[in-house]
């Protein structure tokens, strides 16, 4: 009985010290490289997508999406937009080739999809539409041919340009920095009446006047207004009844802000150096400011 | 459009700095691009009398000027041509900073004293040049008589000049008179109206004018003036057209450019010597008739064209430019004014269809207001007669068969506050049309106020009630609006299928380890070419879809031949993608989840189909403490498709070997769901690996119909109950003939293993001279469980026995050891 006792302890001291010596032998340089997992990179455009449609998703807009190749129809004449109007210039188009009777472009803005959503939707309406867009346009650092949109449309009883003001400012305080000032100024835009230029406060100066604002102290962020009642006439919606109003924002812009990206071309050359820069979620900086 | 300030404020009163004038223009809707000061930098510039010239007494090309600045008196040696006694100039003291007249660029340096040929000369008569006003420096500027002796150059010539974007909107906004009427109704004041001449007992022009298609031009009107003189229009007006962008050129061009950017009104003056029969027709032009315009260029013209003709042919497109021939030149003496209204879309398409647009058709195609031509003819005759005293009218005509007269227009008071959110007080909003000259009036019937105007017919762009109260909002200023959240939401409502897929093939893909790309959707046909390995034209798919039997997506206007048409597959991109990067880094995975755009037919817009595409090239692991280098191959990219469709929910995807032009014949799969197709993947063939130029020895790559996959049904599922008994691992090596495709044995023991097996994993392949030629040996560890019971001994041999059965039913193989 007194050996099988002192037999187990000797056992028992043997496996520790054992223990003890291979814990010592494994012992490693934990500097050594560790074996990572290689994580990719969502591209800067689908950042700022998910995080502005997911902002207006939660103030009630749902996300929506329509043709990029598209009947003139909904590109110009049902957004008020006649053929042979000066106001068709301000959109350099892409033409495509159609039937004789028939005219198609490629989309030079999302607001098209304005019109296909009220064609199919009674109000109340909320939608927000990202999407690609073309332009006939020579590349250089602000201009692309190829670039995204997103596009907002809500329709209702009582809605007013108040309700847009407050709108676009609680997006424009979410996603810039919940100290931002706004301004509303007027603006031409053939679908909406009033029409509306929007700004943020420059963040870069804080509104005193810098190279970004070019010294206005103002940063253009995006279009808007209320929806123009031959608009609203055109998709069969009272004017008389309802009310609505309508933004249109360039996405690169709005990333190009975020970053200080001096030059829009980057995007679509596709270089993983510049794409990888992106690999931290627009949102993490947002979230942690609050 | 170029607003001199000091002009505009000589049409409406206003203690406004050009930048306060530039800030209130902006926020009503006229954004002041740049403001730009003439004269910023004419410190030490007076105004000057020249009272004496003289010779220099050691030179004879220079002369002693004695000048008078008011207060002081200074000589200074000049070499300038044209320099006299008695004439006003601008004179630099030393200090001053003037542009090097001698130097081709723009360099500002600064005058000092200094001694020419034994004369110290005080000071500088300065040349356009030397202030910065043009690149004029053979002379010195000669300044008005009426200039100011001693005054500051800069509170003389000195100019703040605004640049204004005017929207097209803004017709009425187009001229000085127009900006000074915004100035005056966003701060109270009035604007001042232009002299004009009284034409009410000139001649009537009988048949001076005839308007042949007054559908295309409601309005003509034109003055006939005799005794003419043409010359360089005075100073002050060559300044102003200057200080807006205009050319000066003579006298009476001048005046019309004067007026249009003045009134609006686009004009033009023809040589009535050079009309013939000396009368104006409007007409369509004939079909084939041509006419060489002020640019010397030759235009074919066609019948939906509007031009301007004399009793014989074209003199003048209308709205866009005249003709060579009977323009105004020296010897002018008769002249033939032309103020007309005419139809806005008419002389856009012509100066679209002749790719010219001028100052003209840039105004035309806004909308003129048909009240504006007589005005204007009559501004244009009390500018002429100014400058002329001795031009007499002799004729004048006016073809205005159908007046325009003001719009009514009325809506309820509370219009105001329905589409804006906030209300005004009645006062505030009457003072404000008023300021419009809208004449606004209230009424009030039935508790309902009721607000009606007379729309200025300058304002064709006020149509509606909602173009009324952006006219409140606009004068009363944006600012005023409160922030408010819409009251009532919609029912929320579901989230897109497509877009929740979108976001989970993304998150993904991200997840293991690839990028994602944004490429232009558009290529030409040589990036499909290139896409066939055979090289011989067109492949027969482009990707995962067929080669389509109609005509691609193609482009009018393609920006460049490489953006011909709208893609059809996503690889084209995505090679020349992995071709750039993979030269940066050793290893590159990039996908996108774009469109593809299928031709449908003529009639019909394309179908946009949700597409991922994904290209491996160089090597997929790096080497490492802990790996050697291994360059990507086949079994990545199936990796991972496998891996994306099963984290979507399908359970056993299907891969089936297929031939494709674009992909290495032996490394080449269709992935099935449910039977239904829904991509391709595999090794991308050396000869395309080799037409795009790719410097990798392998590249993988899929193409996945995104909408197919959804489509093809990704079903709902339950959870099953885990099991809390130990799973056991069985082994087992199972011995087929090589053309065996793994996938059926793997499928073998599945059947043989039924509810109880949980995972089936190949681990090892064998070949060699035991199992004999023509046979492989593959190993699988197979995981069996029960929900409710520990697997007996008997159990397990059972499910050997019927792994072992399946196996020799299916696929022909036995179970070794």
């Amino acid at each position: 009985m007194h050996l099988t006792a002192q037999f187990e302890r000797r056992q028992e001291e043997l496996r520790a010290s054992e223990l003890t010596q291979r814990l010592e032998a494994e012992s490693v340089d934990i500097t050594l490289p560790g074996r990572t997992p290689v994580v990719g990179t969502l591209h800067p455009v689908t950042q700022m997508i998910r995080e502005v449609t997911d902002i207006f998703g939660r103030l009630g807009f749902q996300v929506v999406e329509g043709p990029e190749v598209e009947e003139a129809y909904y590109a110009f004449d049902a957004l008020n937009i006649p053929k042979d109007h000066p106001a068709r210039d301000v959109w350099d188009t892409i033409f495509i080739k159609a039937a004789k009777n028939r005219e198609v472009v490629l989309r030079p803005h999302t607001s098209p999809v304005q019109i296909r959503t009220m064609e199919q939707m009674q109000p109340p309406i909320r939608v927000v539409v990202p999407g690609r867009c073309y332009r006939y346009e020579a590349l250089d650092a602000t201009h692309e041919w190829h670039f995204h949109q997103i596009e907002g449309l809500a329709v209702d009883e009582n809605i007013t340009m108040a309700d847009l003001k407050g709108t676009l400012g609680e997006f424009a305080r979410q996603i810039f920095g919940k100290e931002r000032k706004v301004r509303f100024r007027v603006d031409y835009f053939p679908f909406v009446e009033p029409g509306v230029d929007f700004a943020i406060d420059c963040m870069f100066c804080q509104g005193k006047g810098c190279r970004t604002c070019k010294g206005t102290g103002w940063i253009e962020i995006l279009g808007a207004g209320m929806v123009h009642p031959n608009v609203l006439t055109n998709v069969g919606i009272d004017p008389e009844k309802y009310t609505g109003f309508a933004f249109g924002m360039g996405v690169e812009r709005l990333v190009m802000l975020k970053y200080g990206i001096p030059d829009i071309r980057a995007f679509y050359q596709g270089d993983l150096r510049f794409l990888s820069q992106f690999s931290r979620p627009a949102l993490s900086e947002a979230a942690l400011r609050g | 459009m170029k607003v001199p300030v000091r002009w505009l404020k000589e049409l409406v009163p206003t203690n406004l700095t050009a930048r306060e004038i530039g800030h209130r223009l902006t926020m009503a809707g006229l954004e002041a691009e740049a403001i730009t000061e003439i004269g910023a930098n004419w410190d030490n510039i007076f105004v000057g009398l020249v009272e004496r010239v003289e010779r220099h007494p050691n030179a004879d090309r220079l002369v002693l000027a004695t000048v008078n600045l008011g207060e002081q008196r200074l000589t200074v040696v000049t070499g300038a041509p044209n320099v006299a006694a008695g004439q006003k100039v601008p004179f630099a003291l030393s200090g001053a900073r003037l542009f090097d007249g001698h130097s081709a660029e723009a360099k500002l340096i600064t005058l000092k004293p200094n001694t020419i040929r034994g004369v110290r000369s005080e000071g500088m008569i300065c040349s356009e040049k030397e202030l910065g006003l043009s690149d004029e420096h053979e002379g010195i500027l000669v300044l008005d008589e009426a200039a100011p002796v001693g005054l500051p150059l800069r509170d003389y010539l000195g100019n703040e000049v605004i640049e204004l974007e005017i929207t097209p909107n803004l017709a009425h906004d187009f001229s000085m008179v127009g900006i000074a009427r915004e100035i005056a109704a966003l701060t109270g004041s009035t604007a001042r109206s232009p002299r004009l001449a009284d034409l009410t007992d000139s001649r009537a022009g009988g048949s001076l004018v005839t308007v042949e298609a007054p559908d295309l031009c409601p309005r003509y009107a034109g003055v006939v003036m005799e005794n003419i003189r043409v010359e360089p229009s005075p100073a002050w007006m060559q300044r102003r057209l200057s200080a807006a962008g205009v050319r000066p050129i003579n006298n009476i061009v001048d005046v019309t450019n004067y007026v249009m950017l003045e009134l609006g009104q686009p004009m033009h003056a023809f040589d009535r010597e050079f009309l013939n029969e000396g009368r104006i027709v409007v007409r369509r032009a004939e079909p084939e008739e041509k006419i060489e315009t002020l640019d010397h260029t030759v235009r074919d013209l066609t019948p939906e064209m509007l031009v301007i003709a004399d009793a014989d042919r074209a003199v003048a497109i209308a709205g866009v430019m005249g003709g060579i021939g009977s323009e105004i030149t020296n010897e002018t003496t008769k002249i033939l004014l032309e103020s007309a209204s005419f139809n806005m879309f008419s002389v856009r398409r012509t100066s679209r269809a002749l790719r010219l647009r001028t100052e003209s058709s840039a105004r035309f195609e806004r909308g003129i207001d048909p009240n504006l031509p007589l005005i204007a003819a009559r501004r244009a005759v009390a500018l002429i007669q100014e400058m002329l005293p001795e031009v007499r009218v002799t004729a004048v005509a006016d073809i205005y068969p159908v007046p325009v007269r003001p719009r009514e227009l009325s809506m309820p008071f509370a219009e105001i506050e329905r589409l804006l959110g906030i209300s005004y007080p009645e006062t505030v909003v009457l003072d404000i049309l008023q300021r419009l000259e809208f004449s606004p009036e209230i009424l009030e019937s039935e508790g309902i106020k009721t607000i009606s105007v007379q729309v200025p017919t300058y304002r064709a762009d006020v149509t509606n009630k909602a173009d009324l109260v952006e006219e409140v909002a606009r004068i009363t200023g944006y600012e005023t609006l409160p922030e408010r959240l819409p009251e009532r939401a919609p029912i929320p409502a579901e989230i897109d299928p497509m877009r929740r897929l979108e976001r989970v093939v993304q998150d993904t893909l991200v997840a293991a380890g690839l990028s994602e790309i944004i490429t232009y959707p558009m290529l030409n046909e040589q990036d499909l070419i290139d896409l066939n390995a055979a090289g011989n034209g067109l492949p027969s798919r482009y990707g995962y879809h067929a080669r389509p039997e109609v005509p691609l997506v193609t482009a009018v206007n393609p920006l460049r031949s490489e953006w011909e048409m709208m893609r059809p597959t996503m690889l084209p991109a995505l090679l020349k993608n992995v071709a750039e990067n993979v030269k940066f880094n050793p290893s590159v995975g990039v996908f996108e989840t774009g469109r593809v755009y299928l031709p449908v037919s003529p009639e019909e817009l394309p179908n946009e189909r949700r597409t991922l595409g994904i290209g491996l090239a160089g090597q997929r692991q790096l080497v490492d403490l802990y790996h050697e280098a291994r360059v990507v191959d086949y079994f990545d990219i199936k990796g991972i498709i496998d891996a994306l469709v099963r984290r979507i929910g399908v359970i056993e995807p299907a891969f089936r070997a297929i031939t494709h032009p674009s992909l290495h014949p032996g490394r080449a799969a269709e992935v099935t769901v449910k039977g239904q197709p829904v991509g391709i993947l595999g090794e991308l063939h050396p000869s395309v690996i080799a037409h795009f130029g790719i410097a990798s020895e392998r590249v993988g790559i899929a193409e996945i119909d995104l909408l197919a996959l959804l489509e093809a049904g990704i079903e709902p599922w339950r959870f099953q109950s885990v099991s809390r008994f130990q799973p056991i691992e069985q082994d087992f090596a199972i011995v087929v003939d090589e053309h065996v495709p793994a996938a059926d044995v793997a499928a073998a023991i599945r059947a043989g293993a039924g509810v109880l097996g949980s995972d089936v994993r190949l681990f090892d392949i064998y070949r060699g001279q035991a199992l004999g030629p023509g046979k492989k040996s593959l190993a699988y560890r197979v995981t069996l469980a029960a929900p409710d019971r520990a697997l007996a001994e008997h159990e397990i041999e059972r499910i050997r026995g019927r792994i072992a059965a399946q196996v020799e039913r299916r696929v022909g193989g036995t179970l070794r050891g």
